[in-house]
């Protein structure tokens, strides 16, 4: 189930934390991208929406987005300006671009065509990504400093995940320059000065952007699940970066001791998995640290029906995704792990829990448990 | 209720055609609506005498919620209640959703059924650019369309066109083709191009109208030849057209014309216009 351009464009954009992000959209498609965004921040409203009713399909809804924009401007203390045009406007033919170049605005204003219909949700993040890095300027490079690149605000766990990706690259002697898309508008005008592009998943387009303008370059890591994956993640840029580390003093098997007989138990345990390029990280745990067996593994780009099918033909009593496996984990009456987008009915508010690094092995093994040892008792 | 549609090119005389026999048929006794589905909004005038303001005018101003059906329907000659459809300016929006736009606010605001009227016409613009003015088409607001059609090219290649979309709803049982109407005002004036072209479509001609001096003149006046000159013969002909086709009931599914098939008509086209500058 893929959210389509608009959802990707407008998850981009929202990651520059101090921009204002205006969707010209009708309702339905503002309300989606808001509802999943604000479930584990709730005040961080920094969105608006020229909300085109029939009205504006029909007579065009260049007058809602002009209005909104000088409103937009005048009400938010921001920046940056994005706007992130959807299905409606690209089929009736607004003419956005004149619209903006005919006002004065206070705010760097930069938008872009994101139909739904013209692509997939990975696309419209990395087009938009690369719009956005038109405001990006050629800083002087700092030393053995990296931008993260494939995040977005409303992913699960991700100040959690940032926070520990973090302490781990700092205790190497990383710093990290900039997390894209989750970062200030500065930090993003800055990202030039960065040694190196981390992408972790998707991105690709801004780091090779990044490559032929600022030369910037990069490297395509996993997403760091488990101990070896962690372990995995940090060697490949030290070594990259050209420095020695340890990653073996990080590991703190202590945790793990403490359930080993969970953990023996739920040794060959069939399990199913979808999700964004987050699933076969985690499946990769899953199926090499935990021990595991992956019946089902499928990408959130694929066809949707034939991966329900396909867990219900599996032996599947764990299922990993996002909240709206739910309602097949409920009719196979198993437990559900989330842990991609979107997720909407799980908070994730304490940053010190996260899925990913070494912390997150311990806190997603926990998790694991958890589910299974309280699954039928009044969940 | 007896409600049917007529298309056909741009200019070939849609109006002049539907606001003649729906006066025809009010003069017969029979309480007439007439729908403009045409962003140019001018379907009505020789009706009412003037330009009335359109469904998406009062929607634009007023919104859904408080439009009222008194400000979209307006009385004509014989007592025809007028609608035009109306739509945004030329290069901004969408004229085809204006079109469905249009006929749900008149359906939920009870045009169809406070004014209970006998028969419904909707005059469509000259080709099914897209969905929405196909809308005419479907969800059994009519029974049948009308193609209006000279013997120029492009107006039966507009023909042909348009049968391309009858077909697609007409497969489904949506609306037939009823037939086509000649209008002779064209430099070819050959009723057997249409008489072959119908035969082709497996429809017939409904009826001729001729180049009448009368029609221009009563246009200029706003007025339909029904007003202008009741007793004349361009008055009755109008009059047993709008006869024959709200009576008819031979209802077909068109076969549109391959390319080649368009092709043949063309030569014969060219071959009797040679004839005429000889």
């Amino acid at each position: 189930m893929d959210g389509g351009k608009f959802f990707g464009a407008f998850r981009a954009c929202s990651g520059i934390r101090d921009a204002v992000v205006l969707t010209h959209v009708p309702v339905g498609c503002n309300w989606g991208a808001a509802m999943f965004k604000t479930t584990s921040n709730q005040s961080d409203i920094r969105h608006a929406c020229t909300v085109m009713h029939e009205r504006e399909i029909v007579f065009g809804g260049e007058e809602a987005l002009r209005k909104a924009l000088i409103r937009a401007d005048k009400l938010y203390n921001t920046p940056l300006l994005a706007v992130v045009a959807g299905d409606a406007p690209a089929i009736i033919g607004d003419d956005i671009e004149a619209v903006i170049d005919s006002i004065a605005l206070k705010k760097e204003v930069v938008w872009m065509d994101a139909a739904g219909f013209k692509g997939t949700m990975r696309e419209g993040y990395e087009e938009a990504l690369v719009h956005l890095a038109q405001m990006m300027k050629e800083r002087n490079v700092i030393k053995k400093s990296v931008n993260l690149i494939g995040f977005c605000p409303d992913d699960f766990k991700v100040d959690a995940d940032i926070k520990e990706i973090k302490r781990l690259l700092n205790s190497a002697g990383i710093r990290v320059n900039c997390v894209i898309s989750n970062c200030s508008f500065d930090e993003f005008v800055n990202a030039p000065a960065a040694e190196l592009n981390v992408v972790m998943g998707q991105g690709t387009e801004l780091a090779e952007h990044m490559k032929k303008a600022f030369g910037v370059p990069y490297l395509e890591v996993d997403y760091p699940y488990g101990l070896e994956g962690t372990k995995e993640f940090t060697n490949t840029i030290c070594e990259h970066l050209g420095i020695g580390c340890d990653t073996e003093q990080e590991f703190d098997l202590e945790p793990f001791k403490r359930i080993y007989l969970y953990l023996h138990e739920l040794y060959g345990t069939p399990v199913s998995v979808i999700g964004d390029f987050h699933a076969e990280p985690i499946a990769h745990f899953l199926d090499c640290e935990l021990g595991f067996d992956i019946e089902v593994l499928a990408s959130n780009e694929d066809d949707y029906f034939t991966f329900e099918q396909n867990v219900r033909n599996s032996n599947t009593t764990i299922l990993f995704g996002s909240s709206f496996e739910r309602n097949i984990a409920d009719e196979l009456r198993i437990p559900l792990i989330r842990f991609v987008y979107p997720v909407f009915d799980h908070v994730c508010v304490y940053e010190d829990a996260p899925y990913a690094g070494f912390r997150g092995a311990v806190c997603l093994t926990e998790a694991i448990l958890n589910a299974v040892m309280s699954f039928g008792k009044g969940r | 209720m007896r409600k049917f549609c007529v298309y056909g090119k741009g200019g070939i005389g849609k109006s002049t055609v539907v606001s003649n026999i729906a006066a025809a048929l009010a003069e017969d006794g029979k309480t007439v609506m007439v729908m403009g589905c045409d962003p140019k909004s001018d379907m009505t005038r020789n009706l009412v005498g003037k330009r009335i303001p359109t469904v998406l005018d009062v929607f634009r101003a007023k919104g859904p919620d408080e439009m009222k059906l008194e400000e979209i329907v307006f009385e004509g000659f014989n007592g025809v209640y007028c609608v035009e459809s109306g739509g945004p300016e030329p290069g901004v929006g969408c004229a085809g959703r204006g079109v469905i736009t249009a006929v749900d606010m008149l359906t939920r605001l009870g045009a169809f059924n406070d004014l209970a009227p006998d028969v419904v016409i909707y005059d469509v613009l000259g080709d099914v650019v897209c969905g929405g003015f196909a809308m005419p088409l479907r969800k059994g607001l009519a029974d049948d369309v009308y193609i209006v059609t000279t013997c120029d090219p492009m107006a039966i290649y507009a023909a042909n066109n348009i049968c391309k979309g009858i077909k697609r709803f007409a497969d489904r049982g949506e609306i037939f083709l009823g037939g086509l109407i000649y209008n002779g005002r064209s430099v070819v004036d050959e009723p057997s191009i249409i008489e072959s072209f119908a035969a082709r479509l497996g429809t017939r001609v409904m009826g001729r109208i001729p180049m009448s001096e009368l029609i221009s003149r009563a246009e200029i006046r706003h007025k339909t030849v029904l007003e202008y000159a009741p007793n004349s013969e361009i008055a009755d002909i109008f009059r047993v057209l709008a006869l024959a086709i709200f009576e008819n009931e031979d209802r077909k599914i068109p076969e549109p014309l391959s390319d080649d098939e368009f092709d043949e008509i063309n030569d014969e086209i060219d071959v009797l216009l040679r004839g005429k500058r000889r």
